[in-house]
């Protein structure tokens, strides 16, 4: 039985990893400062101080917040449209031989593909506001696809003779066994898709430019050698990310802790 | 080796024809005719590797005869406690108990619930919310027993089920699965003569040299 001394032995141990890990971030922002300083050119490097400065300036303005959640809003479609079809798709596959050998080609296609080709095309095919949307989609599918496959096909035989045994079929045995099955596949899936997603989402952005994005206020940072304003928005885009992983980690890991809990 | 496989119009009949089982080069079951009267409690003994396990999955329908026929009534309904627990490894221990049971929703499962715990309880099991990965070794085998009496079935097949078990622990499992089992189908193998004595009556078999005969 874990008692008080316990929770405290592990609360003492999680403040000094997460101690640790400060201590070393610090470290490296530091050294950052430091060369920052040396080189003493803006328009090469510039500090940690100044970007922080550059980002609080940013962070007042509506259009910092508009941009933010532009692009946010049209990555999220393109992963969520990924997850969904990844799993049907999957599920298919798991089903038909046919599909499965169908598309594995199409997704060891867009597995190896450059993001900058796909971009490069898919602007020839849709407007640059829904560009970020289909790179999105397309650099979350395979991953969503694979895992979930995955997982249906490492599903215990066992577990499965036991179903058919019990007369447990259809949905019930795709609620009850594959899904307790899945899950763990499914959600290193969702988080490792997420921040690929976000990045190649913004990467598109910068190459089609739609207006109001953060992808735009990269490229006019580059186009006007403006440093400050290019390390606030990726320090923007680096947040966003982390964020969003601890957002989802945090709800697959409730939904999974609800789901393994019920009666 | 016969007995009734009739009880007024449902038909329980659980039967062999003759049938042959190899895996490979090895021959388990040869020409093996044997009929499982309905209602009562059979105990299949025999040394490890005699095919006690085979002849269950054949009658389960988890394998098919090599020659020779294996007949199931129209009426049986099947329950397992395999020699592995197979049981769902984030679920609780309330989710797989119910598992055959997957459609019951409102009062009908919170009556199965309430019964459930009472069940857990009286196998010495505590009810929570821990998934079953986290259970000891003998607690998982309980879950699976209890998943298997629990399902809503005339025709239970146990293989080795009390295997691992501590004597206390055994006793306690028994005394609560014994009245439930004794008017079902019951087929029980096992290593161990004194599981004989949780049962009222019982058809002894033995299976050895690739053939099962009644004692």
């Amino acid at each position: 039985m874990a008692g008080p001394s316990n929770k405290n032995a592990e609360k003492g141990g999680r403040l000094r990893t997460w101690a640790v890990r400060l201590v070393c971030v610090l470290f490296w922002l530091a050294v950052w400062g430091l060369a920052a300083r040396a080189i003493h050119a803006r328009i090469i490097l510039v500090g940690p101080l100044e970007v922080l400065a550059r980002l609080g300036n940013l962070a007042v303005t509506g259009e910092f917040w508009a941009s933010i959640a532009i692009s946010l809003g049209r990555v999220a479609v393109g992963y969520v449209s990924a997850v969904v079809l990844g799993v049907a798709l999957a599920a298919f596959a798991s089903r038909f031989s046919l599909v499965r050998e169908l598309l594995a080609p199409l997704m060891g296609a867009l597995k190896a593909t450059p993001v900058a080709s796909f971009v490069i095309l898919v602007l020839l095919w849709v407007s640059s506001r829904h560009l970020s949307i289909v790179i999105a989609l397309i650099m979350a599918l395979p991953i969503v696809y694979t895992n979930v496959l995955e997982g249906i096909r490492q599903t215990d035989a066992g577990l499965l003779e036991m179903c058919d045994l019990f007369d447990v079929r259809g949905w019930d045995r795709v609620r009850l066994v594959y899904a307790s099955e899945v899950l763990p596949y499914f959600r290193a899936a969702v988080t490792l898709a997420l921040g690929l997603s976000w990045k190649a989402g913004i990467a598109a952005e910068v190459i089609g430019l739609p207006d109001f994005t953060i992808g735009e206020h990269l490229y006019d940072a580059k186009v006007y050698l403006d440093t400050p304003d290019l390390f606030a928005w990726t320090l923007a885009v680096i947040v966003v990310s982390v964020a969003l992983e601890a957002l989802i980690t945090r709800v697959m890991g409730w939904a999974m802790g609800r789901w393994e809990a019920r009666p | 080796m016969s007995a009734g496989s009739h009880q007024g119009c449902v038909d329980l009949t659980l039967a062999l024809q003759d049938v042959c089982k190899s895996f490979g080069g090895l021959r388990v079951l040869e020409g093996v005719t044997a009929r499982f009267e309905p209602l009562r409690t059979h105990v299949l003994m025999g040394p490890s590797g005699s095919g006690k396990t085979t002849l269950l999955r054949l009658l389960a329908g988890l394998e098919r005869p090599d020659a020779g026929e294996v007949v199931r009534g129209s009426d049986v309904r099947m329950g397992m406690t395999f020699q592995e627990d197979r049981l769902c490894e984030n679920l609780t221990a309330t989710a797989n108990i119910r598992l055959p049971r997957p459609r019951l929703s409102g009062e009908a499962l919170e009556r199965f619930l309430a019964y459930e715990r009472e069940a857990m309880a009286a196998c010495d099991l505590s009810v929570d919310a821990r998934p079953v990965r986290d259970l000891s070794g003998g607690q998982r085998r309980r879950v699976a027993i209890l998943r298997c009496v629990l399902a809503e079935a005339n025709t239970l097949l146990f293989d080795e089920p009390l295997k691992g078990m501590d004597e206390k622990t055994v006793e306690a499992v028994m005394a609560f699965v014994a009245p439930l089992v004794a008017e079902r189908t019951v087929l029980w193998t096992t290593h161990d003569e004194r599981d004989l004595r949780f049962f009222n009556d019982p058809i002894l078999w033995r299976v050895e040299g690739g053939r099962v005969c009644a004692c």
